[in-house]
C-alpha cells in the first residue's frame, strides 16, 4: 500500500459527514474570502500526483472564485477528509465511491468541471453523467479517449494537452489565414513534428489531417528530454510553413516558405503552460469542443 | 482547387482576431500613446489578438525616427504595462514591427510620406487611423487623409478612424465635426471612442440586464425608486489646466461617459446584440431624458462647483484657482450634480441623479439603483432599525462588479434587521486579468465592431442636451461659482438638490 499520509495536504482533518460544517466554518474564519462562486472543479489523481495536484488546485482557487475538491485513488470507503479553504482533499478514496462522493460535494446549480487525471473506465462513465465539462489529463490517455467518444453525449470533454497545442494550433491557422497559403495548401504531403510527447504530437497530426481533409505523411520525431512540441513543419519538398519553439521556451517563432518566399514574420507567446493557468483557461469554456472531438476521433483511429 | 475559407479555425479557442492592419497613431510622443495605447497594443500581442500582419506608424511632429519610436514604445512598457518590464521576444517581435512618420499635421507632405510608409511596410489592407491629438486638429488630420486618398481603399482593404474625445465643445462643433469627417469617412468607419464603454463591469451591464431574466421585470418605474451615478477623482485638474479650463466638468464627463452610464441604464432590451440595435435602443433613452434648461427657467436640476484648497488621502492639496495654468478667477466648474427626469413609460417620475467631480476622498466610479421599499413595513413594530431599501451597485472602477444589498434577520430571538451585501467581483471571481478598456476597444475597432463606440446621432443628441446648460452659465456671466473643499463630496448645493425629493447622495 502506498503511502497515502505523505501526500496528503494540510488542512483541518474531518469525517466525509462533517466536510459542509468544515467547509462553512472556513468561510466563517476568513469572511475576508467569502466570494461568489463560479464553479467546483474535482481532481481526479492517482496518490503519487495529489501533491502537484492539490498545488495546482489551491493556485487556481486563490485566483478563480471555485470550490476544490480533489480526490486520490485508494481502497477506503470513506477517507477522513481535509479541509482548508474552499478546498477538499480525499485521499485514498474507493473508486466506487468517488461519484457519490462529487454528487455530494459539488455546488448545486453550478458547473462542474472535472479534471481526470486517471482512474477506470467506470468511474470515467460515472463522472461523465455529473461533470458538465471533463479535461483529461493522462500520460497514456487513449483509453479515455476511445470512451469518451462514447460518452460526449452526456459531457463535453477536452484533455489538457488539446489546451496545450491551442498556441500552436492557432499559429498554424494563421497561416491559412492568408490566401496564397490557402491556394497551394492541396499540395502539402509532408508533416514533421519533434518534440517529447508523442501523444500531444499523434493529437496535432490528427487536428491537421482531419481539419485539411487531405492524407499527409506524418513523421514523428519523438525524443525525451525535450519540450513536449519542440517544431512542426507542413508543407512540401519546396513549401513550407514552420513553427519553432523559440529558445526561451515561452515563445514559438513562425516562418513561411512559399514559392521561393521565405517570411519569418511573427514571434508569438505559448502562454502560461502551467497547471493553474491551464485549468483556469478551461473554467472559462462550457461549450463542446467539435474540433477536439474530431481531433481525439481521429488520433484514436490512427493509434 | 484552393481552400475558400481557413480550414483550421473551427473551434480555436480563441476569440475572432482582425485580419491584416496597420495601426496608424497621430500623436505618437503624446501622453496617451505612453500611458494607454502601446500597453495595449502589448498586452494584446501577449493574449496573440493581434493579427499576423500587423504593424503601428506613429504620427508626430517631433523628430523621431523608427529606433526612436520603438524606444518610446519599450519605455513605455517599463512604465505602465501590467507587466512592467516586459521586453521578451513577443514585445521585441512587436517593436520590430513599429515605424515612425514625422511631419506637421496641416502639410499634405505628411500623408504622402505616411502612403508611402504604408506601401512600403505591405500594410496598406487594413489601415485604423487613431486620433490621439488635440480636439482642435481633428478636423485638419480627416481632410487631409481625404485628400491625400488615405480614407477609403476597395475592398477587401478597409480604412477605419478611431477619434478620441471631447467630440466637439458643444452642439455646433460637433456638428461641424461630424460633417468634416464624413466628407471623407462613411459612418461605419468612424469609431467616436468612449473608454468608459471598453470596460468589463459597463459590457457587463448589459449581460446583467438581457441574459438575466429576473431583473428585467423590475427595471422599471414601479420596483426602482431612482438611480444615482457617480463619477468620483480624487486628482484635481493635473496638467489639463488648459484644455480643462475650456472644457469644465459637464463638457469633459457628463456629456460622454455618464450618458453613456444613463443610457445603459435606461435603455430598453434591443432586439439583437448587434451594434446598431444596441445603439438606437441606447439613443432612445438619450432622447427621453427632458430637457434641463426650460426657456425663462431656472437652472434648477443642476448645480456646478469648483473645488477649493482641502486634504485629500492625508495631503494637502491646493483649489482649483491656485492650480499651475488655471485663470485665478475661474468660474470653470470642477464638479457637477445633475438631476434628470426621462420621458418613457419605463421611467416617468423615477429621478437620475448623477454627479461628478475632482479632488473627492474617493476615486471610484458607481452606479446605484435604490429600490422602492416595500408597500408595507410589517417588521416595524418587532424591529427598531427601519427596513432599508434593497440597492443594486454596479461598481465601474476601480473595483469592477456588482453588489446586491438586501435586509436580512439579525440573529437573535426577536426580529432585528440589518442590511446585507451580496458582491460579485470581477477580480476574483474569474481569475487573470481584467482586460483594459483601451484593449477592448482597439480590437473591436480592428475587427470593424461599433457596438462600444459613440455614433455621431448619439454625440449630437448629448450635446443638444448639455449646450444649452453651458450656454446658461455663460449667459449669466458669474463672477463666483459654489466651492466645496477638496477632499469632500461636493457643495451644499448639490444634496440640497437631492434633498428636495426626501433623498440623499450615497456616502461611497
Amino acid at each position: 500500500m502506498t503511502d497515502t499520509h505523505a501526500n496528503t495536504p494540510a488542512g483541518a482533518t474531518v469525517s466525509f459527514s462533517e466536510i459542509n460544517e468544515a467547509l462553512q466554518s472556513g468561510a466563517e474564519q476568513n469572511p475576508v474570502h467569502a466570494r461568489s462562486l463560479m464553479a467546483t472543479v474535482v481532481a481526479i489523481a492517482a496518490n503519487e500526483r495529489l501533491p502537484e495536484t492539490h498545488e495546482a488546485l489551491q493556485h487556481l482557487a486563490s485566483q478563480c472564485a471555485i470550490r476544490a475538491i480533489v480526490i486520490s485513488h485508494g481502497t477506503v470507503p470513506a477517507p477522513p477528509a481535509t479541509v482548508s479553504g474552499q478546498i477538499v482533499a480525499l485521499t485514498g478514496l474507493k473508486p466506487q465511491f468517488v461519484d457519490n462522493a462529487v454528487a455530494a460535494l459539488r455546488l448545486s446549480n453550478l458547473p462542474t468541471l472535472v479534471w481526470y487525471r486517471g482512474g477506470t473506465e467506470e468511474l470515467l462513465r460515472d463522472l461523465a453523467d455529473l461533470a458538465d465539462r471533463m479535461v483529461l489529463d493522462e500520460s497514456e490517455p487513449f483509453a479515455s479517449w476511445k470512451q469518451a467518444q462514447h460518452l460526449i453525449d452526456r459531457t463535453a470533454f477536452s484533455d489538457l494537452r488539446w489546451a496545450r497545442l491551442t498556441r500552436w494550433r492557432t499559429l498554424m491557422a494563421s497561416f491559412f489565414d492568408i490566401p496564397r497559403v490557402r491556394d497551394t495548401a492541396r499540395s502539402f504531403t509532408h508533416l514533421r513534428i519533434s518534440g517529447s510527447d508523442g501523444v500531444a504530437a499523434k493529437l496535432y497530426a490528427a487536428w491537421l489531417t482531419s481539419s485539411l481533409s487531405q492524407p499527409l505523411e506524418v513523421e514523428l520525431a519523438i525524443e525525451p528530454g525535450r519540450s513536449p512540441i519542440e517544431r512542426v513543419r507542413l508543407g512540401d519538398a519546396e513549401r513550407s510553413l514552420t513553427l519553432r519553439l523559440g529558445r526561451s521556451k515561452h515563445c514559438v517563432h513562425t516562418a513561411m516558405a512559399i514559392d521561393g518566399e521565405h517570411t519569418s514574420s511573427r514571434i508569438a507567446s505559448l502562454g502560461d503552460q502551467r497547471l493553474p493557468s491551464m485549468m483556469a483557461e478551461e473554467l472559462r469554456i462550457r461549450a463542446r469542443d467539435a474540433a477536439f472531438e474530431r481531433a481525439m476521433a481521429a488520433a484514436v483511429a490512427a493509434a | 482547387m484552393s481552400l475558400q475559407t481557413n480550414p483550421l479555425q473551427d473551434g480555436l479557442r480563441i476569440e475572432p482576431t482582425p485580419g491584416p492592419t496597420t495601426l496608424v497613431i497621430f500623436g505618437a510622443s503624446g501622453d496617451l500613446t505612453r500611458r494607454k495605447l502601446l500597453p495595449a497594443l502589448w498586452s494584446l500581442s501577449r493574449g496573440r489578438r493581434l493579427p499576423a500582419r500587423f504593424a503601428v506608424i506613429g504620427v508626430a511632429r517631433s523628430e523621431n525616427d523608427d529606433e526612436g519610436f520603438r524606444t518610446i514604445f519599450r519605455d513605455s512598457l517599463r512604465e505602465f504595462a501590467h507587466d512592467k518590464g516586459s521586453t521578451d521576444e513577443v514585445a521585441e517581435s512587436l517593436a520590430s514591427r513599429l515605424f515612425y512618420v514625422r511631419g506637421e499635421l496641416d502639410d499634405p507632405v505628411l500623408y504622402a510620406r505616411l502612403r508611402d510608409k504604408l506601401k512600403e511596410i505591405e500594410g496598406d489592407e487594413g489601415v485604423l487611423f487613431y486620433l490621439a491629438v488635440p480636439p482642435e486638429v481633428y478636423g485638419p488630420v480627416t481632410t487631409q487623409l481625404g485628400q491625400a486618398g488615405l480614407s477609403s481603399a476597395p475592398e477587401p482593404a478597409w480604412r477605419r478612424i478611431i477619434i478620441e474625445k471631447p467630440f466637439g465643445t458643444d452642439l455646433n462643433s460637433a456638428r461641424e465635426l461630424n460633417r468634416r469627417v464624413h466628407e471623407h469617412f462613411d459612418e461605419d468607419q468612424v469609431f467616436r471612442i468612449d473608454h468608459y464603454l471598453g470596460k468589463e463591469t459597463v459590457q457587463n451591464l448589459m449581460v446583467f440586464r438581457f441574459a438575466n431574466g429576473m431583473f428585467e421585470p423590475i427595471w422599471n418605474r414601479r420596483y426602482i425608486d431612482h438611480v444615482q451615478i457617480t463619477a468620483a477623482e480624487t486628482v484635481g485638474v493635473e496638467r489639463r489646466a488648459a484644455y480643462y479650463e475650456h472644457a469644465g466638468a459637464l463638457r469633459d464627463m457628463v456629456q460622454n461617459h455618464l450618458m453613456q452610464l444613463l443610457t445603459l441604464i435606461a435603455m430598453e432590451p434591443p432586439i439583437a446584440f448587434t451594434a446598431e440595435s444596441v445603439r438606437d435602443r441606447k439613443m432612445d433613452a438619450l432622447l427621453s431624458i427632458q430637457p434641463l434648461v426650460q426657456e425663462n427657467g431656472p437652472l434648477a436640476n443642476v448645480v456646478r462647483a469648483q473645488y477649493g484648497d482641502g486634504w485629500v488621502n492625508g495631503q494637502e492639496v491646493a483649489g482649483y484657482r491656485r492650480e499651475p495654468g488655471v485663470n485665478a478667477g475661474s468660474v470653470t466648474e470642477t464638479y457637477v450634480a445633475a438631476r434628470l427626469h426621462l420621458d418613457s413609460w419605463r421611467w416617468a417620475g423615477v429621478p437620475f441623479y448623477v454627479r461628478t467631480g475632482k479632488r473627492m476622498p474617493k476615486r471610484t466610479t458607481e452606479i446605484a439603483i435604490q429600490f422602492r421599499r416595500p408597500p408595507l413595513e410589517i417588521f416595524r413594530r418587532v424591529s427598531s432599525t427601519p427596513v432599508a431599501s434593497n440597492l443594486l451597485i454596479v461598481n465601474v472602477q476601480p473595483d469592477e462588479g456588482i453588489s446586491i444589498r438586501f435586509d436580512a434577520k439579525l440573529p437573535a430571538t426577536r426580529m432585528p434587521l440589518a442590511p446585507v451585501m451580496m458582491n460579485f467581483r470581477y477580480g476574483t471571481a474569474f481569475g487573470g486579468e481584467v482586460p483594459e478598456a483601451y484593449e477592448t476597444l482597439l480590437l473591436d475597432a480592428m475587427l470593424g465592431d461599433p457596438t462600444l463606440f459613440a455614433r455621431h446621432d448619439f454625440v449630437e443628441a448629448s450635446w443638444a442636451l448639455i449646450t444649452p446648460i453651458h450656454e446658461r452659465w455663460r449667459d449669466e456671466r458669474a463672477q463666483e461659482i459654489p466651492t466645496y473643499e477638496a477632499g469632500e463630496w461636493g457643495p451644499d448645493e448639490a444634496d440640497a438638490l437631492i434633498a428636495r425629493e426626501g433623498r440623499r447622495w450615497r456616502t461611497l
